[in-house]
């Protein structure tokens, strides 16, 4: 084993600990017995006993998921296409502007997204009717503009990575342009793929700023109602479902770090 | 040296069959023979720039034909048109006298092998060869049959589990030929097919790919960079410059009789003196040299007295002599100014009066030269009437 100078090591501790102290705090805190959060009195399974029953947390995650799963997977279509447009396709008219528009939503502050997003729901229920009342759909679609976005982003430096002779190759040998897609580039871009997924699921699942802006009564997202209950005094419930929420994101890297490797 | 019996020259004159001369192996050599590949007045523009610029080709079945020209000439758009990756801004291109102009690459009968292989990296050397076949909905045992052959053919069945980045480059090389060889096309396009691999495998490869396509009797098209690989491989070669297409012969024509300065200087090293044609001798010209002299050449196109002319002479088609011959044309006296010793040959630049260095190449006979030349020494250049060729710009 190589041997290296403490102070490197030192860095590299404080730099993890920097990192991983408050979560490791909190899980360790999840496990407390003692209703105040910060005392702790003993080892106990009593808070993820009280959050199976808490029918309000578990909605709220429930429908979090929900949104998060959608948006993800909708974010990821149109991210790619989006993508495949413009590495793919050459000088089109209008290529600028679909740069501007798809980096626009990384770098505009959440409080304007969530406030225009208001507008434009609120605009079109009086016109057209729909969407009825905020909720569900408007949450999911708010979050959608903005994560297809990073999906965009992802996906296309892994395009223009591709070596384009790979397609051309396959058309060569016969294949058509939808078996090429289907074939060789989606294979190829797979992981990008998967990394923009988690990207958007995990965007969509802390997102609280968006979400207050176009949710409406009876849609309460998690973060929503961690936030509010949080002013009424954290529970020690909250510290349960966070742990529960890292051990499945964690899972969630492990099983893309995992599939990605095997490739 | 039988080079230099090599008799017919211009496109004009060789395009009239002597039955004499006429071999089956040279179909271009046929007035009546059709072109598996004929390329009509293509142009194709990207954006202001011409990469090709009214290129019109034959191209006959079972030939090795090669694209040779600098980076940028225009050689790879022309195979890529050929493979249908590109579309002509103009002309029409006819294989095996369809029309395949304005037919997508997946429906043409060509298949292309790449310049950076393109195997596709999440498959196997089994299924990549294989790609094509399933395009064709082939029947699965066909499919495994034909994979097999092109295996054995390559000999790389031993390779056949293995995915491209456990390979080496002329592993990797070989994977690729056999990809675009498993749909027997009637004609493959290779894109700098040795360009990836070190000098010594290019050289194994150079003959190794000439015998698999005589044994398969396809038409290749090759692209190349590389002079002495086109020399080496081709039945024909097309020189091209700036999108045009300068001179289409046989290695031979273009190295012993280049129709113009450029492919002259592009293959090989050569000497050009500049002149005037003052006097007509039955097959020779006589020119006035810008050196001072007089050359006396064999002129294969009549020119008028007067002509400005430039006489390009090989290296080797140079003598060295000590003392001058008596005929008083074709030479030229100097000083030995640089000598390389290569060892099979020697090359050696020589200051002439005028200024001019000329250079020319003498082969190492004896171990040892016994009047071995030496720095300042002065000699005289000479050459014959049927060394060079005469070329009017």
């Amino acid at each position: 084993m190589r041997r290296r100078s403490w102070p490197l090591l030192s860095v590299l501790a404080f730099g993890y600990a920097f990192l991983y102290v408050p979560i490791l705090l909190l899980i360790l805190y999840s496990f407390n017995e003692s209703r105040l959060v910060t005392v702790w009195s003993g080892f106990s399974f009593k808070w993820y006993g009280e959050l199976l029953h808490n029918r309000q947390l578990l909605d709220a995650a429930w429908l979090s998921v929900r949104i998060a799963a959608l948006n993800a997977t909708i974010a990821v279509v149109l991210g790619t296409l989006a993508a495949n447009a413009l590495v793919r396709h050459g000088r089109f008219r209008g290529r600028t502007g679909l740069e501007l528009l798809l980096t626009a939503p990384l770098v505009m502050p959440d409080v304007i997204i969530g406030l225009s997003m208001l507008l434009l729901f609120v605009a079109l229920q009086q016109t057209i009717g729909w969407p009825d009342g905020r909720g569900f759909s408007t949450i999911t679609i708010a979050h959608i503009t903005f994560s297809m976005a990073y999906v965009a982003v992802v996906v296309r430096s892994r395009l223009a990575r591709m070596d384009s002779s790979l397609e051309e190759a396959a058309m060569d040998l016969g294949a058509r342009p939808l078996t090429v897609y289907l074939r060789i580039t989606l294979p190829l871009i797979a992981p990008a793929l998967l990394s923009g997924w988690l990207l958007a699921f995990t965007l969509s699942l802390d997102d609280l700023v968006i979400a207050s802006f176009v949710s409406g009564p009876g849609a309460t997202t998690l973060p929503m109602v961690i936030y509010s209950s949080v002013r009424m005094g954290v529970s020690p419930q909250i510290n349960a479902l966070a742990s529960l929420v890292v051990a499945l994101v964690a899972l969630a890297v492990v099983i893309a770090g995992v599939s990605l490797r095997r490739r | 040296m039988d080079t230099l019996e090599v008799q017919p020259l211009n496109e004009s004159r060789r395009l009239v069959p002597s039955p004499s001369d006429r071999r089956p192996l040279e179909p271009w050599q046929d007035p009546k023979a059709a072109p598996y590949v004929r390329i009509e007045r293509v142009t194709k523009q990207f954006g202001d720039v011409y990469a090709v610029d009214d290129v019109s080709l034959n191209i006959f079945q079972g030939e090795f034909f090669s694209l040779l020209g600098s980076s940028g000439c225009g050689k790879s758009t022309l195979l890529r048109l050929l493979a249908g990756l590109e579309y002509p801004t103009s002309g029409r291109i006819y294989i095996d006298g369809v029309d395949v102009t304005d037919v997508p690459p997946y429906s043409r009968p060509v298949n292309m092998m790449f310049q950076s292989y393109a195997l596709f990296p999440h498959m196997t050397v089994e299924q990549n060869i294989e790609f094509g076949l399933k395009q064709d909905r082939l029947p699965r045992r066909e499919r495994a049959e034909r994979v097999g052959e092109m295996l054995d053919l390559l000999r790389i069945t031993e390779l056949r589990k293995r995915r491209p980045d456990q390979l080496s480059g002329g592993q990797r090389q070989r994977v690729a030929l056999a990809r675009s060889l498993a749909k027997h096309p009637k004609l493959l396009l290779l894109d700098e097919p040795l360009g990836a691999l070190d000098k010594r495998l290019r050289e194994n490869t150079q003959f190794e790919l000439v015998n698999l396509q005589e044994r398969l009797g396809i038409t290749f098209v090759t692209v190349t960079h590389d002079q002495e690989e086109a020399m080496t491989m081709s039945s024909r070669i097309a020189v091209m410059d700036a999108g045009q297409i300068m001179q289409v012969d046989t290695p031979t024509a273009i190295y012993e009789f280049p129709n113009g300065r450029f492919v002259a200087e592009f293959i090989g090293s050569v000497n050009l003196f500049e002149g005037k044609i003052v006097e007509i001798q039955g097959d020779d010209v006589l020119i006035e040299a810008q050196f001072g002299g007089l050359m006396q050449m064999r002129s294969l196109q009549p020119h008028p007295i007067g002509t400005p002319v430039v006489v390009a002479i090989r290296p080797e088609k140079l003598r060295l002599c000590q003392t001058p011959s008596d005929d008083g044309v074709n030479r030229l006296q100097g000083v030995v100014e640089d000598i390389a010793y290569l060892g099979d040959v020697s090359i050696y630049r020589i200051r002439t009066g005028g200024g001019t260095l000329v250079e020319m190449t003498l082969t190492n006979i004896q171990p040892r030269t016994e009047q071995a030349l030496t720095w300042e020494q002065e000699v005289w250049v000479e050459w014959s009437p049927t060394s060079g060729v005469v070329l009017t710009e």
